[in-house]
């Protein structure tokens, strides 16, 4: 194979070599008002290909793909399905055409079984349950998925559901298909049942588009790579023909080497062979033990009877950082929910500093000394249609205000302040938080966490998820310097690589409880990928 | 308590149950779709009207049932295009389609049959189930209803199974539930919606017919009188479940025809409190003070793609 | 856990101040009503003798004027307290039932003690009973929305038609609130209130009925209109509205909600309490005669605004009255007026949401 590196060219430039090629693209250009996501992208999928889509977050894949699968529509440029245009105007032409998608938050239907899932949009009239059940069967062996048809999606694992989601496209029989991050949510055991499934779906014919930005997994699979940057495609080669260092500086236009073990765990790079390693000032953690956190034998059932944690205890001191890491779904979120105050333990009790806060209304723990930077800032770390001055101080509107009535000068003047020091960029303290990019209200975020003083404790759960690597950058410092003026930090990540970068130590919980502790080192990535997954430890050291 | 009265209370909740079940089923399929017709109300209303204008007109009661079905598909229609395509606010709509509706048919009766006229209308058959109206008690009370209950019945068993067995019921459930992952997997969530809120027109339509032409056999104004608000608090009752739907029903018109039992039987319970009981029992039951709700995830909540 | 249905029809915040804002409204209104005029055309009664008794009815003298005044205050208040729960992404459709327990207790109050009071008291201890009974009758929904995630729409709603019937109840028994029964053709309603209680005039004019509601109804736009764009309250109250878990994280109290339903029906109560103590006198069945309901349709037509509240009251206080007349002179059924309101609410929602559609499409990013 040539090496040749397929340049952006305004023209429709269409693959004359066509018998092999399934998907082209040819200048595609999207933009959401004055914001342009995607701009002349050009690219090819090969048949029997695993060609994977390389960028970091904001680049500008999923628009692509959504682009592909038509959930939105190019203003300009065309697309070429096995040498005919192809122009979808909603998912279901897609799927009509061939090409099939694995979203990155499932479109799998969670109070639905798994076979009725399946059955949805492919079937009319009567349900043909017995059938269906008879083709998901078939599917499961030949690629060596396994579903069980009459389960209900809710109560299925993460990966589970994402083979669900896997069969959902390949009973289609595509000849495309489409994978969005798909490596995001599992744990590290299974990503490599995942990469052979892609292989296999390869192997019979359909091509393959794997999106991602973790570089590492995809080193072992892909046959060709194309790199987004900022809606363009700024390099696209064959992967033997190519070598890490270059895809990375594609992606982020940086040099493999001067990016910190943190930075690198975020584009799923493994800098330990050759690379300097970032040294840290590591402070020990305060003299005298006192704790940040303590969480003591907590419990946590819902009101559905579902117990998410079960007696789990954790203790942070003083001015070190602890992992947590765990596959989604095994109580990270109800632990969060019980720190941040929103949720009441059923058993157990909670201590920030010297303080109990077990049961506490959010206001006590904020007084208490403890910060939260929730996994999802959108649903729970900031109001998107309220201004960053008002986000920022909703907590502490009487500062501001005289007589019940609220001083929007001098909360502005504040924000604004705030706003600067921590790097937060947006039209002013005014602008709505809608209009901030996800870094940006990320910083805003912490901005307002890190402002509590005295900070004993900061909760960081999932807090790169979504940035591009500017933000992670800042993220980090911040995380960093929270632990440097003597918090204790917890970080919840799925991310192992930032775990490892960035914490001292690493718990892993899973059904709600801690079962093991780990050092932050790269030696034990595989014992905490196994813990992840359940794998109870052998004895040995 | 006799035997006979016994009978009149069976018979008489039944009855009374009915237009609620119909009106509920059919918006089960239209929430269950993620569309809340507020409009209910109005619906039955303008339903029971046209049933019995077009039955007066035309002499033929069953004319006038079909002419009540199309008269709640248009309202309906009207409130999809705007509730789906437009995505406007779904509850003032549906409270301004009520007004709307109460205003015509109230207009539109005064201006045909002049005001406070309630003539006696042509009105569907009654049917006698051969048999097993012959039963002592429970016969007649069972099987001696109208013709329009028990093709009432059949509707109501049809939509359960359209829901749980067809691809349509899982479309529906689907669009309720995740629209934006039904969109992923080719349904069209618009055309979806729009049959679950002409679904819940249809059958409103005939609850509407059955108070008119079936049970009462004459118009007056405003004649529903909130059924279809408690059609709507037993779908929530009933937590989205079909059975559990028509159970809350059943319990409404019961105690709607506590009304006329309670005298009978010498307490002497003040009109009033007799009327408020199913409106008490409506909102104990949406109060969650009975048992836990699940709602469908995207019940009134526009679709917009690319979200 | 906070049910879904907690998001029935949540209603867009108010468009930035824009001709089409206020232009569409009015267009939609004209047209309404011109539908409204076809119709009575259509009856076969005369335009111009229907637009004179609507226009004296409405506006023919000082009492005219003031009767439309005074029936705008109930639907100024109703409104006033829906944009006030609305603000809280609540939607408090239970004005009719909120009305009628201000009345109610309104006048249990005058008739059983206030009377001994001085003056000022006299009045104020019923309307402040009123206001209670109405706070109250809101708050039940409030609870339950705080407490269960109920819908307010649908318990508000049901509260509404208990209400109603509490009335009824409370004027069919002499042991509550029915006057002695003299002869067999005795109404079922209470006893006049005493004079004492009822609320002064403001003019001075014999014929205008005009009362201090007026004056009261405005003092009340001022104050929500304060407290929702310039109090910490009110962006609390937004913010519960907009997203109730990151108020909560911010210490932001749930129970706001509550709050915001009680005061909703506090102004309802008082509006109720207004009917019977400024035109009504006493209090019989269905007093309430869908004041309830037109104010929330005031509500939710003003789209967060007071002075819209204050703009859609005048409008449907003189709409009333001129329809009123309307029937009585000239023999056109006031379904009319129902008809046109109908049709105003579901162009408006309509038109205005094709606007957002616009606005939307124009530039919008996932």
């Amino acid at each position: 194979m040539s090496a040749s590196v397929v340049r952006a060219t305004s023209e429709p430039n269409f693959d004359q070599e066509g018998s092999r090629a399934i998907l082209t693209l040819s200048g595609v250009t999207k933009h959401f008002g004055p914001v342009a996501a995607l701009t002349d992208v050009s690219l090819t999928i090969e048949r029997g290909e695993v060609h994977c889509l390389l960028g970091e977050n904001g680049a500008g894949k999923s628009t692509l793909c959504n682009v592909i699968f038509g959930v939105h529509q190019p203003q300009a440029g065309a697309m070429r399905l096995n040498g005919e245009p192809f122009r979808p105007a909603d998912p279901a032409e897609s799927l009509a055409c061939g090409v099939a998608m694995v979203h990155q938050h499932f479109s799998v239907i969670g109070t639905m079984t798994v076979v009725e899932n399946l059955m949805l949009g492919q079937v009319h009239g009567r349900l043909p349950r017995r059938a269906f059940a008879g083709r998901i069967a078939a599917i499961s062996r030949a690629y060596d998925l396994a579903v069980d048809p009459d389960r209900r999606v809710d109560d299925l694992s993460v990966g589970e559901r994402q083979r669900v989601e896997i069969v959902k496209c390949l009973i289609r029989d595509p000849v495309l298909l489409v994978l969005d991050e798909p490596t995001a949510v599992l744990p590290p055991t299974e990503i490599e049942a995942l990469l052979a499934v892609c292989r296999k779906v390869a192997a019979s014919g359909c091509g393959v588009v794997l999106v991602t930005h973790k570089l590492a997994e995809i080193a072992k699979i892909a046959d060709r790579v194309t790199v987004l940057r900022q809606g363009r495609v700024v390099d696209s080669a064959p992967m033997a023909a190519a070598d890490m260092g270059r895809f990375v500086h594609a992606m982020v236009q940086r040099d493999i080497s001067s990016l910190g073990q943190g930075l690198a765990a975020s584009v799923g790079v493994d800098n330990r062979a050759g690379a300097s390693v970032e040294t840290r000032p590591r402070l020990r953690p305060c003299p005298g033990g006192k704790d940040a956190l303590l969480v003591d034998a907590v419990s946590f059932v819902d009101p559905q009877g579902v117990q998410h944690l079960d007696a789990i205890t954790i203790e942070i001191r003083r001015g070190e950082i602890v992992g947590l890491a765990g596959v989604e779904g095994n109580g990270q979120s109800e632990l969060g929910a019980v720190l941040a105050g929103l949720e009441t333990p059923s058993a157990g009790r909670v201590f920030i500093g010297d303080r109990e806060v077990t049961g506490a209304k959010p206001k006590v723990i904020t007084a208490a000394g403890a910060g939260v930077v929730p996994e999802d800032r959108h649903a729970s770390g900031c109001i998107l249609e309220m201004s960053v001055a008002e986000n920022l101080f909703l907590g502490d509107l009487r500062r501001f205000s005289r007589a019940g009535l609220v001083r929007r000068g001098p909360m502005a003047a504040a924000a604004a302040d705030l706003m600067r020091h921590h790097d937060v960029r947006a039209a002013g303290p005014l602008a709505p938080m809608s209009s901030l990019s996800g870094g940006n209200q990320q910083k805003a975020v912490l901005a307002r966490e890190l402002s509590i003083d005295p900070l004993v404790f900061l909760l960081a759960a999932q807090p790169t998820r979504g940035l591009d690597i500017g933000a992670v950058e800042a993220v980090y410092a911040r995380i960093l310097s929270a632990r440097a003026a003597g918090a204790g930090v917890l970080l919840i990540s799925s991310e192992l690589d930032e775990l490892i970068a960035v914490a001292d130590r690493i718990l892993v919980i899973f059904r709600g409880r801690i079962i093991g502790e780990q050092p932050a080192h790269p030696s034990a990535r595989e014992t905490i990928g196994r813990l992840m997954a359940g794998e109870a430890l052998k004895e040995s050291a | 308590m006799t035997g006979e009265q016994i009978g009149l209370f069976v018979a008489s909740s039944l009855r009374l149950a009915m237009p609620l079940l119909l009106a509920a089923t059919g918006e089960l399929v239209s929430e269950k779709a993620g569309v809340l017709n507020l409009s209910l109300e109005g619906m039955m209303l303008g339903g029971a009207f046209a049933a019995a204008i077009v039955s007066l007109a035309t002499g033929t009661p069953v004319i006038g049932l079909l002419a009540g079905i199309a008269a709640s598909l248009l309202i309906a229609l009207v409130q999809a295009v705007l509730s789906v395509t437009l995505r406007a606010n779904q509850l003032v709509v549906g409270i301004g389609f009520n007004i709307l509706v109460l205003g015509i048919t109230t207009f539109l009766f005064r201006e045909l049959r002049g005001a406070g006229s309630s003539d006696l209308i042509p009105g569907l058959p009654v049917w006698h189930i051969p048999v097993l109206s012959s039963v002592p008690i429970l016969g007649p009370a069972l099987f001696q209803h109208s013709s329009l209950f028990y093709v009432g019945i059949v509707l109501v068993l049809g939509t359960w199974a359209l829901i749980a067995h067809t691809s349509f019921g899982l479309a529906i459930r689907a669009v309720g539930e995740d629209p934006v992952a039904a969109d992923k997997a080719g349904i069209d969530v618009g055309r979806t919606r729009y049959l679950g809120v002409l679904y819940a027109g249809g059958m409103a339509g005939v609850a509407g017919a059955f108070l008119s032409i079936a049970d009462l056999d004459t118009f007056t104004e405003g004649m529903t009188k909130g059924a279809g608000y408690l059609a709507l608090a037993s779908v929530i009752f009933g937590n989205w479940v079909g059975w559990r739907t028509a159970l809350a029903c059943l319990l409404f018109g019961a105690a709607t025809a506590l009304q006329f039992l309670l005298p009978n039987l010498g307490f002497a319970v003040p009109a009033p409190l007799l009327l408020m009981l199913p409106y008490v029992l409506a909102l104990l039951a949406v109060g969650g003070l009975v048992g836990n709700i699940r709602t469908p995830s995207a019940l009134s909540f526009p679709f917009f793609r690319g979200q | 856990m906070p049910s879904a249905l907690a998001n029935v029809g949540r209603l867009r915040r108010p468009l930035a101040l824009r001709p089409w804002t206020v232009l569409l409204p009015v267009i939609v209104t004209c047209a309404a009503l011109a539908v409204g005029l076809g119709l009575i055309a259509a009856t076969g009664a005369s335009i111009p003798r229907t637009v004179s008794a609507f226009w004296i009815g409405a506006f023919g003298s000082s009492y005219a004027i003031g009767a439309s005044l005074n029936r705008a205050v109930p639907f100024a208040l109703v409104g006033l307290g829906f944009i006030l729960a609305a603000k809280a992404n609540l939607t408090n459709v239970g004005g009719e039932g909120q009305i009628a327990v201000g009345g109610i207790l309104a006048t249990a109050t005058a008739l059983h003690g206030a009377d001994d009071l001085p003056r000022g008291l006299a009045v104020a201890a019923p309307l402040l009973a009123g206001t209670l009974a109405g706070a109250l009758w809101g708050g039940i929904a409030g609870l339950l929305k705080v407490r269960r995630g109920t819908n307010e729409v649908i318990s508000t709603l049901l509260l509404s038609f208990i209400a109603v019937n509490l009335v009824y109840w409370s004027v069919g028994s002499v042991n509550l609130l029915r006057k002695p029964q003299t002869s067999a053709s005795t109404q079922p309603e209470s006893l006049e209130i005493p004079d004492l209680t009822k609320l002064p005039m403001l003019s001075s004019d014999p014929s205008s009925q005009l009362h201090i509601g007026l004056v009261i109804a405005a003092i009340a736009a001022i104050v929500v209109a304060v407290v929702l764009t310039k109090s910490a309250f009110g962006v609390r109250l937004r913010a519960i509205g907009l997203n109730p878990l990151a108020a909560r994280r911010a210490g932001v109290s749930q129970n706001l909600q509550l709050l915001a339903l009680a005061l909703a029906g506090g102004l309802g109560g008082m509006a109720g309490a207004i009917m019977i103590q400024g035109d009504q006198y006493v209090l019989k069945i269905g007093f309430s005669s869908n004041y309830g309901f037109d104010g929330v349709v005031v509500g939710l037509l003003a789209r967060g605004s007071a002075v819209g509240v204050i703009a859609g009251a005048l409008f449907f206080g003189f709409l009333r009255s001129g329809g009123m007349s309307m029937e009585m002179m000239a023999r056109v059924p006031s379904a009319v007026v129902w008809i046109c309101q109908g049709l105003i609410v579901i162009a408006i929602a309509g038109s205005s949401a094709w606007l957002d559609m616009r606005r939307i499409s124009a530039g919008r990013r996932p």
